[in-house]
């Protein structure tokens, strides 16, 4: 059994009974493998299809964590249970519990630092205090408002006023992956504690490059929270900010104090290009501060990166991705009507949304779609599977439609021995805000169209 | 990837009712045992799958039973009539499987327990009429349909399905409008079952409870069964333990006494 993957959870998804006899049949050595080395903030099983379990069951998949947790440091454990289920779970590990349960998927999201929509109200209540505390502190590190409930009592009058309501929820060893979050187009990181080597095993390289990619300018780490830091972790700050310089792009350090670090480090990474403010708003309610950091606008990349030999070369396998992709996921013939180096070129801009998705490796760059929004919701049919006019969900789809053609582009690329991975995608809900990112750059520009119905297909740097 | 004309191909080419079975069926539902051998033992693949069946340890006899006559008489009309139903759906299986890691021997296995199992729920049911044990028969048609349909796709079908979790059922009836147990109806209808077969096996699918409370109530023990079967090892190898959405809600209310039953603990 393979597992799912979206905004950064990998879910295994077993159905019916779970013992020791079956538990180890959904996971094949292949299966084991593929989710270590699942690049995601937490690997869980849902328990939703699930109708009885016991201990065995469930111990050979708290193994599968721990091979887990050895490989990468994701959050791992159960999601999708009831009281009843939550119950049992307790009672078989009573005090031994070193995984986390999340009685919904939709609040596992809440947690992982790859989902995209934050600043949610989350109204918490547990048993245990101390459970209350840390699953407050993790939301708020995650850009989300915590509220907690001291009793049962208080939950149940104050839930249905909030993005979310958490009861029945867990945290046993989380994952040490930095939580992330987006305020307008800025990216803050929320680092805390001691910062040492482990840094560069904890901080999501491949995540802020993506970001780089697709056009964020501005990364704030939020330290508040930072007792000191050894050279290891000086040495990585000024790495990072040495690669963002490549793209025009500012790092700065937020609430750092200085009286358990050396102050040389300080000037060590100011002299690197590291900016440091005391709080927050200093930043983000100064309008003027953040477009002169680059956050006001994506578009103002200095050093343009252009389409390269290699990939002009396997573009057929890029728009075959794509063309493909449309045709399983609507039964239609996808055509290409016409093709074109420039930049990006959007007639009408209005009714229109787009995703991209970057990939890198032996080969690296970003492939964007863009359709009408009613295109859209046609070519992401199958996968939606009832009508809707909920823009947040035809986003949220056409990203796994792009992941898709992203899936496919690496299989056609791999075939050719090219090893390329994928980013996670982005959508954009308007022309405008795709535009901030790639029209200053030169790419192919593909016309294609299915059932008479047109979109675009653009592949950059 | 798979259009409405690939699926009305597949329908179109379900071959009729074998000449020999057609008789057989008759003679057993007119309680004729004895004649109902002799016309089945000119179908030398039906005796052998009867043979291969009724010697499982499921069905739990001491001695090998070769015997046509000695098979039917064992079994009685309505588990002959369920055997030599299975027997017919099996014709359907393909040789070689590719989207489920399935054989004859494990298919063959699957179909026993199927029916084994139906027949202890039926029992328990106090439920007399020999065609609801024949209703299980239909069920594991679902599982060679889905094989025939999706063994094309099966790099597309694992791309779509790593991104969003949908059963082949759904991906089915999102792209052409019909489901995997509509087709299984056709078999049937094509076959000339009886339709409380069909019935029973559409509301199995969880996702199409029946009105009649009777039939819905079978499609709930048939749904829960195939679940329970399909959460064993093999199967759950095989690749099947996903083929379509369970639905715990659906059966929810008899799962108590699935479980006693079944001797869950």
């Amino acid at each position: 059994m393979r597992a799912v993957v979206k905004d950064g959870i990998a879910t295994f998804s077993p159905q019916g009974f779970l013992d020791g006899n079956n538990a180890n049949a959904y996971l094949s050595i292949e299966d084991v493998e593929a989710a270590k080395n699942l690049k995601t903030d937490m690997i869980l099983v849902s328990l939703k299809k699930v109708v009885f379990f016991n201990r065995n069951g469930l111990d050979i998949f708290i193994k599968l964590f721990s091979k887990i947790r050895k490989k990468n440091i994701a959050t791992v454990g159960f999601c999708d249970y009831d009281q009843n289920k939550y119950d049992a779970i307790m009672r078989f590990y009573k005090g031994d519990i070193n995984f986390s349960l999340f009685k919904t998927l939709g609040i596992a999201y809440l947690f992982s630092s790859s989902y995209k929509n934050l600043n949610k109200s989350v109204l918490i209540y547990s048993e245990d205090g101390s459970q209350r505390s840390a699953i407050a502190i993790e939301l708020h590190d995650n850009g989300h408002s915590p509220s907690i409930a001291k009793s049962l009592e208080e939950y149940n009058e104050r839930k249905n006023s909030f993005d979310y309501e958490i009861d029945l929820t867990f945290l046993g060893q989380m994952g040490q992956k930095i939580a992330t979050r987006v305020s307008g187009n800025a990216i803050i990181y929320t680092v805390s504690s001691f910062l040492d080597i482990e840094i560069s095993d904890n901080f999501n390289i491949e995540y802020h490059n993506n970001s780089l990619n697709v056009g964020f300018r501005l990364f704030i780490f939020d330290a508040y929270k930072v007792i000191s830091m050894n050279v290891h972790a000086l040495n990585f700050f000024s790495r990072l900010s040495t690669s963002a310089a490549e793209y025009n792009a500012t790092i700065c350090f937020v609430g750092m104090k200085f009286d358990k670090t050396q102050i040389s480090f300080k000037e060590n990474m100011e002299d690197a290009g590291i900016l440091f403010y005391n709080h927050m708003d200093d930043i983000l309610q100064n309008k003027k501060l953040l477009k002169e950091l680059g956050a006001s606008s994506a578009a103002n990349i200095k050093n343009k990166r252009t389409l390269n030999k290699e990939s002009v070369i396997e573009l057929p396998k890029f728009i075959n991705a794509a063309a493909v992709t449309i045709e399983m996921m609507t039964n239609s013939k996808a055509v290409k009507e016409s093709a074109a180096v420039q930049s990006l070129t959007i007639d009408k801009k209005e009714g229109k949304i787009a995703s991209s998705i970057g990939y890198y490796g032996d080969l690296d760059g970003m492939v964007v779609l863009v359709f009408p929004s009613a295109i859209a919701k046609k070519a992401c049919e199958l996968l939606i599977g009832e009508d809707t006019n909920d823009i947040e969900l035809i986003l949220d789809t056409l990203a796994e439609l792009v992941n898709i053609v992203g899936g496919k582009i690496k299989t056609l690329l791999a075939d050719e021995n090219i090893s390329v991975n994928i980013t996670l995608p982005r959508t954009y809900q308007d022309i405008e805000s795709l535009l901030e990112v790639v029209q200053t750059r030169k790419g192919v520009q593909v016309e294609l169209s299915f059932n008479g119905d047109k979109f675009l297909f653009f592949l950059t740097r | 990837m798979i259009t409405k004309e690939q699926v009305a191909s597949f329908i179109e080419k379900i071959p009729p009712e074998p000449k020999v079975l057609n008789a057989t069926f008759a003679l057993l539902k007119s309680g004729e045992l004895v004649k109902a051998a002799k016309v089945a033992e000119n179908d030398l693949a039906l005796k052998t799958y009867l043979k291969n069946i009724v010697n499982k340890p499921i069905y739990g006899f001491k001695n090998e039973v070769s015997d046509i006559s000695q098979i039917f008489g064992i079994l009685g009309v309505s588990l002959s009539q369920q055997n030599v139903y299975n027997y017919m759906i099996s014709l359907l299986s393909p040789k070689k499987w590719t989207l489920f890691k399935l054989n004859a021997h494990l298919f063959y296995e699957l179909q026993a327990n199927l029916s084994k199992k139906w027949q202890i729920i039926l029992e328990n049911l106090e439920i007399q009429d020999k065609e609801l044990y024949t209703a299980i028969s239909l069920l594991p048609a679902s599982i060679i349909v889905t094989e025939a349909l999706f063994s094309q796709n099966i790099e597309d079908v694992n791309l779509l399905r790593s991104t969003k979790a949908l059963d082949y059922n759904t991906i089915l009836v999102r792209l052409c409008g019909i489901d995997l147990f509509d087709i299984c109806e056709e078999i049937a209808r094509k076959w000339e079952m009886d339709e409380s077969i069909y019935k029973i096996v559409q509301a199995a699918s969880g996702v199409k409870p029946s009105t009649d409370k009777k039939i819905n109530m079978l499609g709930k023990w048939m749904h829960l069964l195939l679940f329970y079967e399909l959460s064993k090892a093999p199967y759950i190898k095989a690749g099947l333990n996903d083929f379509v959405d369970f639905q715990v809600g659906y059966i929810s209310d008899i799962y108590d006494e699935f479980a006693s039953l079944m001797e869950i603990k």
